[in-house]
């Protein structure tokens, strides 16, 4: 490495601190999920354990959510794998987005990466790029570990916790809070802001389409009407 | 199938629908027009995320006055400063101000 690009490139503590500093404040938001969590469980009639195993095993709390949800309603086991399929559906468009990235990472990273590829860890790759390879891997794998394990151990306390924090907190308000103050960090031209509100304003007239069906609708509209933006002639 | 067969196929199905691009696509360049498409899915998601988690199962009608204000005042701080930490309190006490005294 020469003396250029060691100026350039963060060290390596530099990248894990500043990934997990990121992860920690990003998670407090997470915590009334937690309990959210916990409730549905105990609600569910599945054991304490095997309701915490959809954690290490789907890592996604929203399809987690809604998996258990259904199974405890009595709906099939099929029906509510593909409904908790469906509501997280939008993985597939991260999943395209960070891609580019994958093109010179080794192929057990591409392989391992894909397991913590949530919601949060996809807004911090899009706000702090890394364009030198080992740093982005750096930062992916200690942004997204360091939610896994605190989702862990949440999920956990969300069990014990959860049934007897009062509902009239209000507290699952913090996620909606978290995603606005991840929205408006990426909002850095008039396309973008376009793509913000299509999407929004769709996912409010389609908020009627079963398990959450119109967030990919709402998505998909909304990226293409920020294309369309940015080649319309000002 | 059982509830742990449904908790497999799901973390199953979540792990292909995170890895599809990443591990098939890596190594094909994406074209010029797909790239620029794919800059707005940011926006787009959380924009939608927003909306879906404010509204939860009771629709339109749970978004008042405190959590338009909420969300509001997020976003005023999360313009102004880098840390997401002054945007959640920012939010959240405007949310429970709001309703204690709407």
């Amino acid at each position: 490495m020469n003396a250029q690009s060691e100026t350039q490139v963060p060290a390596d503590r530099d990248i894990i601190r500043d990934a997990l500093l990121a992860t920690f404040s990003l998670f407090i938001p997470v915590i009334p999920f937690t309990l959210v969590f916990g409730v549905v469980v105990a609600e569910s009639g599945l054991s304490a354990t095997l309701g915490w195993s959809s954690s290490p095993i789907i890592f996604s709390g929203a399809a987690q959510i809604t998996l258990l949800s259904l199974l405890g309603e009595g709906a099939s086991t099929a029906a509510a794998a593909t409904a908790a399929l469906i509501v997280g559906a939008r993985h597939l468009l991260y999943s395209a987005a960070v891609a580019p990235q994958f093109q010179h990472q080794p192929r057990w990273f591409r392989w391992l990466a894909p397991y913590v590829l949530i919601d949060q860890v996809f807004a911090l790759l899009k706000l702090h790029q890394h364009t030198d390879p080992r740093a982005y891997r750096l930062y992916y794998l200690a942004t997204g570990f360091g939610f896994w394990s605190l989702w862990m151990l949440f999920t956990a306390l969300g069990l014990i916790l959860g049934p007897t924090v009062p509902e009239s907190w209000g507290l699952a308000f913090a996620a909606p809070v978290m995603f606005v103050s991840l929205l408006v960090g990426m909002v850095d031209s008039r396309p973008k802001l376009v793509a913000a509100i299509v999407g929004a304003v769709l996912m409010a007239l389609l908020l009627g389409v079963p398990n959450r069906g119109g967030l990919m609708i709402a998505a998909l509209v909304g990226m293409a009407a920020g294309a369309v933006m940015e080649r319309w002639p000002r | 199938m059982t509830p742990v067969t449904a908790i497999l196929l799901t973390g199953l199905g979540t792990y292909l629908l995170r890895a599809v691009f990443i591990v098939t696509a890596s190594r094909r360049s994406l074209s010029p027009a797909v790239l620029s498409f794919l800059e707005y899915v940011g926006p787009a998601v959380m924009a939608a995320l927003v909306v879906s988690m404010t509204a939860g199962s009771s629709g339109l009608s749970q978004m008042k006055t405190p959590e338009l204000g909420g969300l509001c005042a997020a976003a005023v701080v999360a313009r102004y400063s880098s840390g997401h930490l002054y945007s959640l309190i920012a939010g959240m006490t405007v949310f429970w101000l709001l309703r204690a005294f709407l």
